[in-house]
């Protein structure tokens, strides 16, 4: 084999595709990577900064093209310049930028990527129980979707085979029913009109009647304060209830209202206790009005000149009048107020406190016979029952909790006194399930209705809105 | 909720506590009922229904709008009655209500919503501030106008510096605009844009799979734009290379 000169053995080890080369390199690797090192050295030292034209003679491969000398680290330390300092300066002060904005706004369209499609989706694509009701006159079960914002229809005693989902009866939902994000139920036993409760997407509350079935229109529209969560009615005095989020207020309406209409009366104030009012429950018999709270409010005073979103006599006071700086988070708590009470009228009892084990509590019942209340313990995972009439930091007579329960985030309950069944909708698990009243412990369901297969993941969205990339764990946090 | 800001530098996560007029912020991979690490709340705060937010790790700043039409800026570390360090707001900021806003580090920029008009008229724009611009000061752009097609703002927006990038969730239009729209898309827009400019890219519609986009979120190591639908009730990953 011919002798190799250093440079050639410098091309040797940068074409490493050539064969003859490569044996080369096997055999002689500790010469060769000294050669290397020294070609390198030489050519540095001699400040050779020009192409290279004979190490690309080789064929094919990898090849030196150029380099250049490193700059010399005598003299003074660079300052520290900020990134930003060292931009140009913002906005249309330069040529190019303004040339590029011209481009941009001469061309027809943007670089349309409109009709990709996404690699990933996170979406369930069964039905989240919220909230429920029976319709006794019709031997119906109602419930509310806020996945796939339907109201779906079952008969009320279908029983569920092991592996399957529940066939329903009838379905309402789509564009023109206005339902979207459904917290609140309410059958009226005379017609079996539906009246589904929007929460705080759609300020407006839409009653269907039975005939009712796909995407219809409403048979009725109530135009609601922003944010309402629970509803109850007075068959008897022929008024409506609602409890609003946002703006920590008890709006009563007529019955039969629609359209933009006045509440016949507001309970809002700091008196009230009300802080994120949530299920409401009427006992019509004692005239009691009993409300779950989450416990987070602020105060709220008329602002003169406040540029309000909407103007409405008798409307409650809304985040436009908000006192800055009179937030609170409260520990969850049920108040309990005269039915007729208005205005900023202090609850006649408070249940509050760690014993009653309350963490998120939303839907609420009563049973008026038994002197007992329903609680759907969201963050707790368990109905928690009180007496009706305990006060303070009062812990639960009975809860219902466990794996064999199947009570799983549960937000709606329904207490049925014709048949002696208590109905729990779980937004965890995509199950409806009926127990006994006095059911205590972990204790599984007399039946279930099911809207998925058994198992199947539950991703828990409603309503998501901000997102985040947590870059350490590689995972998105997902606010509902 | 309807913000929430992640901390890359310091771990941690921040969100805007609306009802109870505070800002919580957890460590990073918080999990259960874990209480937050800091909470700023109190009359001090000015706070009144914080609905968005942003955090800028590098300058140590949390930015939340008010309902008032203000910007306040907090420490990071601020920690429960405090009064915010610069108010930016007044007539000629063209501030909304509780606009979303993201904050620009690198280029030292605030970017927020604004708008003008109510009703039919309102026009919905994306204002361009110093970041630490503070008092009554004007933008130093606005970008908005027929030709942006900015028709009013799903949610959140975010940031992207190293191309100077703004990316917007845009709400459609149409009779049922409030629920879902095939108009709806998410641009791009750049921080050097001024004036009527339409979006360098838009991409999940208009006419796409998008029915009401919300929150934006990047993971630029897979370049992929993250963002959720209300009407889908679902979160979407799209790969996006263009971007980056």
């Amino acid at each position: 084999m011919r002798r190799l000169d250093s440079r050639i053995r410098l091309q040797g080890i940068i074409d490493a595709h050539v064969g003859g080369i490569r044996k080369l390199l096997l055999r002689s690797a500790w010469a060769t990577g000294f050669c290397l090192v020294a070609c390198v050295a030489l050519i540095t030292d001699l400040g050779l900064g020009w192409q290279l034209p004979f190490l690309n003679k080789l064929p094919g491969g990898a090849q030196l093209i150029s380099y250049d000398s490193l700059p010399s680290e005598d003299g003074e330390e660079c300052a520290y310049q900020p990134v930003s300092e060292a931009l140009p300066p913002y906005a249309g002060t330069t040529p190019l930028r303004n040339a590029l904005m011209q481009a941009r706004i001469a061309e027809t369209s943007p670089a349309d990527l409109s009709q990709r499609r996404p690699i990933y989706t996170i979406r369930d694509p069964y039905a989240a129980y919220s909230a429920v009701a029976v319709d006794n006159a019709h031997n119906e079960v109602v419930l509310t979707d806020e996945n796939l914002f339907n109201l779906w229809v079952y008969d009320r005693t279908a029983k569920t085979a092991p592996e399957a989902s529940t066939e329903p009866k009838r379905l309402i939902g789509g564009l023109n029913t206005k339902i979207e994000f459904q917290c609140g139920l309410y059958i009226d036993p005379a017609n079996g009109d539906i009246y589904a409760v929007n929460n705080d997407t759609i300020d407006t509350l839409v009653v269907f009647s039975r005939q009712a079935i796909g995407d219809v229109k409403p048979d009725r529209e109530l135009h609601t304060p922003h944010g309402t969560f629970g509803i109850a009615v007075d068959e008897g005095a022929k008024e409506l209830f609602l409890t609003v989020q946002h703006d920590n207020a008890i709006v009563v309406f007529s019955k039969s209202a629609k359209g933009i209409t006045s509440p016949l009366r507001v309970i809002q104030g700091d008196h009230t206790g009300l802080a994120d009012p949530h299920g409401m429950a009427l006992d019509t018999r004692n005239n009691l009005l009993f409300v779950t709270n989450h416990g987070s409010t602020h105060s709220v005073r008329a602002q003169p000149g406040a540029r309000r979103r909407e103007e409405i006599a008798g409307w409650p006071l809304t985040r436009d009048d908000a006192v800055p700086g009179s937030g609170r988070i409260l520990p969850p708590s049920i108040t309990v107020y005269a039915k007729d009470a208005r205005g900023d009228a202090a609850p006649l009892r408070v249940i509050q406190g760690p014993r009653t084990q309350m963490d998120w509590p939303t839907a609420i019942a009563v049973d008026p016979d038994r002197d007992e209340i329903f609680v759907a313990n969201d963050g707790g995972n368990s109905v928690l029952v009180f007496n009706a009439s305990a006060s303070g930091d009062a812990a639960p007579i009975r809860v219902l909790k466990g794996a064999r329960s199947l009570v799983s985030n549960p937000t709606g309950v329904y207490l049925d006194k014709t048949n002696n069944e208590l109905w729990v909708a779980s937004f965890g698990n995509h199950i409806a399930a009926v127990y006994p009243p006095t059911a205590n412990g972990d204790v599984p369901p007399l039946r279930i209705i099911r809207s998925a297969p058994p198992n199947q993941p539950v991703p828990g969205l409603g309503n998501p809105h901000p997102l985040a990339y947590d870059t350490k764990r590689e995972q998105i946090l997902v606010p509902n | 909720m309807h913000g929430i800001a992640y901390d890359a530098i310091h771990d941690e996560f921040t969100v805007p506590q609306q009802f109870g007029q505070a800002i919580l912020t957890y460590r990073g991979g918080a999990n259960g009922e874990v209480r937050p690490i800091r909470i700023i709340q109190g009359p001090h705060t000015q706070l009144d229904a914080p609905e968005h937010l942003d955090v800028d790790a590098v300058h140590n700043e949390i930015y939340v709008p008010t309902r008032h039409g203000t910007i306040l800026v907090f420490p990071r570390d601020g920690e429960g009655d405090v009064a915010p360090i610069r108010v930016l707001g007044g007539s000629d900021t063209l501030l909304g209500s509780d606009e979303p806003l993201a904050v620009d580090p690198v280029h030292n920029l605030l970017l927020s919503g604004g708008r003008t008009g109510r009703g039919e008229d309102r026009r919905t724009m994306l204002l361009i501030f110093n970041r630490t611009d503070s008092g009554n000061v004007k933008p130093k752009a606005v970008i908005g106008g027929p030709k942006s097609h900015l028709n009013a703002f799903g949610g959140p927006f975010t940031v992207y510096p190293p191309k100077g990038e703004i990316i917007v969730s845009v709400r459609g239009t149409g009779p049922n605009a409030d629920m879902s729209s095939d108009d709806a898309y998410v641009g791009v827009w750049s921080i050097d844009d001024n004036g009527d400019v339409p979006p360098k890219f838009t991409i999940g519609g208009p006419r796409g799979l998008l029915r009401m986009p919300r929150g934006i979120a990047l993971d630029i190591k897979n370049r992929d734009m993250l963002v959720s639908d209300k009407r889908l009730n679902a979160v979407l990953t799209f790969h996006f290379p263009e971007m980056f």
